[in-house]
């Protein structure tokens, strides 16, 4: 089964590395090039939400912190863009460092507050800076390379994919984060210091949202205050990650592809009705929570399993003990 | 520059007032409810904007409006508080978290909704005392005082003692200190819970409306403005301990003085993150609030 799933997502890997060469329309390439994008930061804010039960507010901030980093380096230092990327992650994750430390003691409800704070703080902070421009933004030098942007998303956003599948579904820090998600006071009697546990996974959801923030600047050339700090960063996240379905991975990235196609279509066909999609958003998380707790991806999974097992169950029963095991061999 | 030191001080004083008016009724749910609402600003704007259209439309001096408004919106809240609880009492997965994300596309879709309905437009609301103010002069000192604000802090302080009257002298408010305290013994000694939440809810959601017809009259109205108020009322309940309603007018007069000191001493565009820096401070080294109390 593992080894099916592992052939399952190589080969997607290879079809998606294969695609700019089949994708000539460099208007396609682009809409795909940004469901990574949006991909990789529900993905993150999942981690937070869905694995550790805390809900970060001001995803968004980090974006922004990535963005500006890069921004800054490239146009004040001079760096090359490369070279700018690890120091935007670097910041971000000590961005998120700063904003846990006194919040991820306590609980639940003092972490929204304050990351939403942090969010618009940062905010506050580039428009008053003089060195981030000011509401007037900053402009990067263009890099027009449909090409280069799809790969470095591509690679970006897979290995962050691929680094928290390993983390969270495989190794016992995944685990971890679950007791904690459950149970805080029943993690601490296991001896996992949930602190702790919460800060890695507080910075492993900061620092891959940095990087991505970093490669937008890069990629739009134009950022300022409005663009990649606004709340709707974080809104957007947060839909899909909800919509997809919160704790698992698949599932935000099922939200994430589906909220943005909805997006490119809807501002394409009615962006004189923009303000429509502000009401959409927040209807998608209310009725979501309301009538489809564990997201599509949740209930779906989880009907799949239970038809599963009653099919199991109704085999099983009328026959001898070792069928199953047969069944599921030859289909290996 | 000592001659404005007691303006600064009326001044906050009188900023407090406000923020004492939008966080207070917050408190309360809090306290109750244990759900931190994020629409709280989205009341505060659409109460506004009920305000706005009533005073539009009839003429009449918009703060005989305000019990107006809080009925409608207390009915508003009151029947609307099942569907919070629907999401709280939920079985799968964690119910705090969900509540806070449901308020949270709550408040998005109002502002969607008033973005739509009102416009991008900021207005304001005319009152009577808007342009009227009194000056106080005292030796070398003077102070000048906008009615209106004044009135504001009249209010604020009102409510307070209302709302306090109301918890600490009646059946009703034992019920909700019962119910605040522990839900299920609240429920043995014969609560109500839900008809007491949803109450709660509605007396939350009321005074949050009539606080935005106020917030109208000394300042502008528009459909985004909910966001600035909801952080606001954020930061007042968080310094003052969550769900500790006792704290919240020393809460807010605290910021509301630091929001004038900034302003008339130093650079007002620092003024906010000022304020995040003293929250991120005392989060750090108190985090139950100023006095230790919040839950």
């Amino acid at each position: 089964m593992r080894f099916k799933k592992i052939l399952f997502l190589v080969l997607l890997f290879g079809i998606l590395l294969c695609l700019p060469l089949m994708i000539s329309d460099a208007f396609v390439l682009r809409i795909i090039t940004e469901v990574f994008m949006w991909i990789g930061m529900a993905i993150t804010w999942d981690v937070m939400a869905g694995y550790t039960g805390y809900l970060n507010f001001g995803h968004g901030a980090f974006f922004g912190i990535g963005a500006y980093t890069t921004a800054i380096l490239m146009m004040r230092g001079g760096w090359a863009f490369a070279a700018t990327i690890p120091v935007a992650g670097l910041l971000a994750g000590i961005g998120a460092f700063l904003a846990g430390l006194p919040t991820l003691r306590l609980r639940g409800s003092y972490f929204a507050i304050a990351t939403w704070a942090l969010s618009l703080a940062i905010q506050q902070l580039a428009l008053v800076l003089d060195i981030t421009g000011g509401p007037d933004g900053m402009r990067l030098p263009p890099f027009l390379n449909p090409q280069f942007f799809y790969y470095l998303m591509l690679i970006v956003v897979g290995a962050t994919f691929f680094l928290l599948w390993h983390l969270l579904e495989r190794a016992p820090f995944g685990l971890k984060l679950k007791a904690i998600r459950e149970d805080e006071s029943g993690a601490m009697a296991l001896g996992i210091n949930p602190t702790k546990v919460k800060m890695q996974a507080f910075i492993l959801s900061a620092v891959p949202a940095g990087i991505l923030g970093g490669a937008y600047a890069f990629w739009i050339t134009f950022i300022d205050p409005a663009s990649v700090l606004s709340d709707i960063i974080t809104d957007q996240a947060m839909v899909m990650a909800v919509f997809g379905g919160l704790g698992t991975l698949i599932g935000p990235v099922i939200g994430a592809i589906l909220i943005f196609s909805f997006k490119t279509y809807f501002w394409a066909y009615l962006s004189d009705y923009q303000v429509l999609y502000l009401i959409i958003l927040g209807a998608v998380i209310a009725l979501t929570v309301v009538f489809l707790p564990d997201g599509l991806w949740g209930t779906i999974s989880g009907r799949l399993e239970g038809r599963r097992a009653l099919k199991k169950g109704l085999e099983v029963r009328p026959g001898a003990a070792s069928r199953p095991k047969s069944g599921e061999k030859s289909h290996v | 520059m000592w001659m404005l030191l007691p303006q600064a001080l009326v001044d906050g004083f009188l900023i407090g007032g406000i923020y004492i008016t939008i966080a207070i009724g917050f408190s309360l749910a809090y306290g109750v409810m244990h759900i931190i609402d994020f629409a709280v600003g989205e009341w505060i704007m659409l109460g506004a904007f009920m305000g706005f259209y009533l005073t539009h439309w009839t003429h009449i001096e918009p703060l005989l409006f305000l019990p107006l408004v809080f009925i409608a919106f207390g009915m508003i809240g009151y029947f609307f508080q099942p569907v919070i609880h629907r999401v709280l009492s939920g079985r799968k997965g964690n119910p705090l978290l969900m509540a806070l994300v449901f308020t949270f596309g709550l408040a998005l879709m109002f502002r969607g909704l008033g973005l739509t309905i009102f416009g991008f437009y900021s207005r304001s609301i005319p009152s009577g005392f808007s342009a009227d103010s009194f000056m106080l002069e005292w030796g070398p000192f003077f102070v000048t005082i906008p009615t209106i604000r004044f009135i504001g802090l009249l209010y604020a302080l009102l409510i307070t003692v209302c709302l306090q009257f109301l918890l600490k002298k009646t059946d009703f408010g034992l019920a909700v200190r019962a119910l605040a305290q522990n839900k299920e013994s609240a429920g043995l000694m014969g609560i109500n819970a839900n008809r007491v939440s949803s109450y709660v809810y509605g007396i939350y959601v009321g005074i949050s409306a009539m606080s935005g017809v106020l917030i109208g009259c000394i300042f502008s109205i528009s459909a985004q403005m909910g966001s600035n108020y909801t952080v606001f009322s954020f930061f007042v309940v968080v310094l003052a301990g969550m769900g500790y309603l006792s704290g919240v007018p020393w809460a807010a007069f605290f910021l509301g003085l630091v929001q004038s000191f900034f302003l008339i001493y130093l650079n007002p565009g620092y003024t906010l993150l000022a304020v995040f820096a003293i929250l991120y401070i005392v989060l750090l080294i108190s985090p139950k609030g100023l006095f230790g109390k919040g839950v």
